[in-house]
């Protein structure tokens, strides 16, 4: 096996230089044995986490229940998703022999990477966290995202899919695949009900017409349904019904565990819905969503469950369902996750704090506009004085198009009072000082730094908390830099 | 005191990659010079008048809800549409939104798709996609300055006789990757393929168009000039990168 050997080789080599490492020894393995992937996973039962955003926090939360509960759990935590990447996690597990090490693996994956990672893993389990639009240069559209998507799933007709009732794409998904489906969502309003953002998904993507909504949870996930084909939300088997309690520091929801609600849907001519496999309850123009009750086995009686998820912020909500629907459909005892999401920790750049001499930060990676509308509300509901940081690059894995900036509703904090002084570093961070200004804050508010280092002086000396939004390679290196200073681990060690 | 009537058309479709940053810039540069403004949305199934607005802003959408669309035309915008066109009223279209103005789209298998016929050009469908930032300079009657912006489309545009480019190709492909243009100038029409979006970072651009409108509704206009620091420098910044290939590069 030399391909394991030179994977890892590369990955010691690196790290020792002090750099990441995280895929060119995967592309080394992949370039000495194609199949690689295959034989060095093969036998592990593993969740595959993909879907726009909240895939890092929801894979996060899915190992830390594992490993909390005894098992040895592989992991690629360091956010490398593609298909690098990813080989070379199982790689560096494997023995010399190309045998893995571990039986479990929680994996995120980029959804256009899907479809070359999934045939190779084989995954028990596939989580889709949502849909938005999100780094539109590379992907096209959102409509272009979920069918790279349905490509992979498309690849692995046995794997358990765990999708979000709220998102109508992402729910989407379960149409015109043999695959067994269970969801999670939330059934309750949150936030303001007039829905002033930008959706992703107005329309029905079955028939064209405008979906009505019962209500509304954030950006366009709700209680969607279509008044002329009937495409609706499916009531998941993992449900908040309230949320008791929001802070910094976390969320108190009551969940409701069921079974998905089985539902019919007329087949009127929509492309979509055809193919449902003829094990699948099948009548003469009908469809029906492949919703399969003994995926919820051994929790089949419905409860109703208090559940405190240690990260704040409502998509956190939404990645705390996500990874307790995945947990139950693997077949482990959802115990074990509800009881570990408590205490779970921030994973690398999300949410994540730090504390820089006196002065507390919050790093909040921000990549589209839904994440970053979520995070600028958590901002301007603090009620609190603070400073604030955007950093901003376009590199690939950034993506190159930044104009999603205007899309995303800064006007919440440079309206905000309490939001003191900003400051803007990056690639682009003439881009982002701009969109400022026309967001409202006055340009003595906003103040430009050359690099991170001239701006961790600047945060030093502050006497307010700060918050730092930062997009994808524009975090990984303030992180890298914070880390440094303030003696928190690099992300490969985490 | 003087006031222009903004359009928005069909906000919640048309709705890709920050195009709604050129309204908050129409909007904010009129009320920074104390000039009274109004931003109607019109959407599908509106049934409104146009007739009384003097800035019409189109953007880009998904290719998904572009039937939706076309059977909204077909109800009674369309002719709305050309009329005001006709009438020298103002209209900034962007990406599918420009697209829509010329005569069809036809799609890489032959497949034609009618739109507005306002502007005499049409679009072909083509494999690869032309994603990136790009540059150009507008024609003198558009005001001669350079634009920098992100185009992100697969269509490729050919302008008829009767109608001038935009502006020309300094960096990136434009109409269609060939013959140097970008969008369309047709009476007070301008038609680009830039997102970005395309007026915040061209001050010089957006002040042309606030200055084609006011002048259509009141004769003369001057415009007060603003401090534009901010937007040039992030102007200049992108251009450089542009022009010099290392936009989007690492260091």
């Amino acid at each position: 096996m030399l391909a394991v050997g030179a994977c890892k080789a590369s990955r010691t080599a690196l790290r020792l230089l002090h750099r990441g490492g995280t895929t060119t020894p995967g592309r080394l393995a992949m370039k000495m044995d194609q199949n690689i992937l295959e034989t060095v996973s093969r036998g592990m039962e593993i969740i595959v986490v993909t879907g726009t955003n909240g895939k890092t926090t929801t894979s996060n939360m899915i190992e830390h229940a594992l490993s909390g509960s005894g098992r040895d759990v592989l992991a690629n935590k360091s956010g490398a998703n593609l298909l690098p990447g990813v080989t070379a996690e199982f790689t560096s597990n494997a023995t010399a022999t190309g045998k893995p090490k571990k039986h479990y693996a929680v994996i995120e994956c980029d959804e256009g990477a899907l479809k070359q990672v999934v045939p190779k893993i084989h995954p028990k389990v596939i989580v889709v966290t949502n849909l938005f639009r999100d780094q539109l240069d590379r992907y096209g559209e959102v409509m272009h995202t979920l069918e790279e998507i349905r490509k992979g799933i498309r690849l692995v007709p046995d794997a358990i899919l765990c999708l979000n009732a709220d998102d109508s794409l992402t729910a989407s998904l379960a149409l015109g695949v043999p695959n067994p489906v269970t969801y999670f969502g939330i059934d309750c309003p949150v936030g303001e009900q007039e829905n002033l953002e930008i959706s992703d998904a107005r329309y029905c993507i079955r028939c064209g017409t405008e979906y009505v909504y019962d209500y509304h949870t954030y950006a366009h996930l709700g209680g969607f349904r279509c008044p002329k084909c009937g495409y609706r939300r499916i009531h998941p088997a993992v449900a908040v019904t309230e949320i008791e309690r929001v802070s910094s520091s976390g969320s108190t929801v009551r969940i409701k565990f069921g079974v998905d609600e089985k539902v019919s849907w007329n087949d009127n001519g929509s492309d979509i819905g055809k193919n449902i496999d003829a094990n699948q309850t099948s009548v003469a123009g009908q469809t029906t969503a492949p919703t399969s009750q003994n995926l919820t086995a051994g929790n089949t009686a419905e409860t109703d469950q208090e559940v405190s998820i240690g990260l704040p912020a409502v998509y956190n909500i939404y990645n705390g369902v996500a990874a307790i629907a995945a947990y139950q459909a693997a077949g482990f005892d959802r115990n074990e996750v509800i009881s570990s999401l408590a205490d779970v920790h921030s994973s690398f750049g999300r949410m994540e704090t730090f504390r820089l001499g006196e002065v507390p930060l919050q790093m909040i990676l921000v990549k589209n506009p839904a994440g970053c509308n979520q995070a600028l509300s958590y901002l301007s509901g603090l009620n609190e004085d603070y400073q604030a940081v955007f950093c901003l690059n376009d590199r690939t894995a950034d993506g190159h198009d930044i104009s999603w900036i205007w899309d995303a509703d800064f006007e919440k904090v440079c309206r905000d009072p309490h939001m003191k002084h900003a400051f803007v570093v990056g690639d682009r961070a003439d881009d982002m000082q701009l969109r400022l200004k026309y967001a409202g804050a006055s340009e003595k508010t906003i103040e430009e730094m050359p690099d991170n280092s001239a701006l961790i002086e600047k945060l030093k000396q502050s006497s307010l908390p700060v918050f730092i939004l930062p997009n994808y390679t524009s975090m990984l290196s303030l992180r890298a830099a914070l880390g440094t200073i303030t003696g928190k681990q690099a992300f490969w060690k985490g | 005191m003087s006031e222009l009537k903004i359009c928005h058309l069909y906000p919640e479709v048309l709705n890709l990659y920050g195009d709604r940053g050129n309204i908050c810039c129409l909007q904010k540069r009129l009320e920074w010079r104390g000039i009274d403004v109004q931003v109607a949305r019109v959407g599908l199934g509106d049934q409104e008048d146009l007739s009384g607005y003097d800035l019409f802003f189109i953007g880009g959408g998904q290719d998904f809800e572009q039937e939706v669309l076309l059977e909204d035309l077909k109800s009674g915008k369309a002719d709305a549409i050309r009329s005001a066109i006709e009438d020298g009223k103002t209209f900034l279209c962007i990406c599918g939104g420009y697209q829509m103005l010329g005569h069809y789209y036809e799609t890489a298998d032959g497949v034609r798709c009618e739109f507005l016929g306002a502007v005499d050009f049409y679009t072909k469908g083509g494999s690869t996609r032309m994603i990136d930032n790009y540059a150009f300079r507008l024609g003198q009657e558009s005001g001669g300055s350079t634009v920098v912006g992100f185009e992100n489309h697969s269509g490729r545009t050919y302008l008829g006789k009767g109608v001038k480019p935009l502006g020309t190709i300094l960096k990136g492909c434009g109409n269609n990757g060939e013959d140097q243009t970008e969008g369309v100038r047709y009476r007070n029409v301008f038609g680009s393929y830039s997102h970005g979006p395309i007026l915040p970072k061209n001050p010089e651009f957006c002040d042309f168009l606030l200055k084609t409108a006011l002048e259509r509704k009141y004769g003369s206009f001057d415009l007060e000039p603003l401090d534009d620091g901010f937007e040039k420098q992030a102007h200049d910044s992108v251009l450089a990168h542009v022009l010099a290939g290392t936009a989007g590069k690492e260091d």
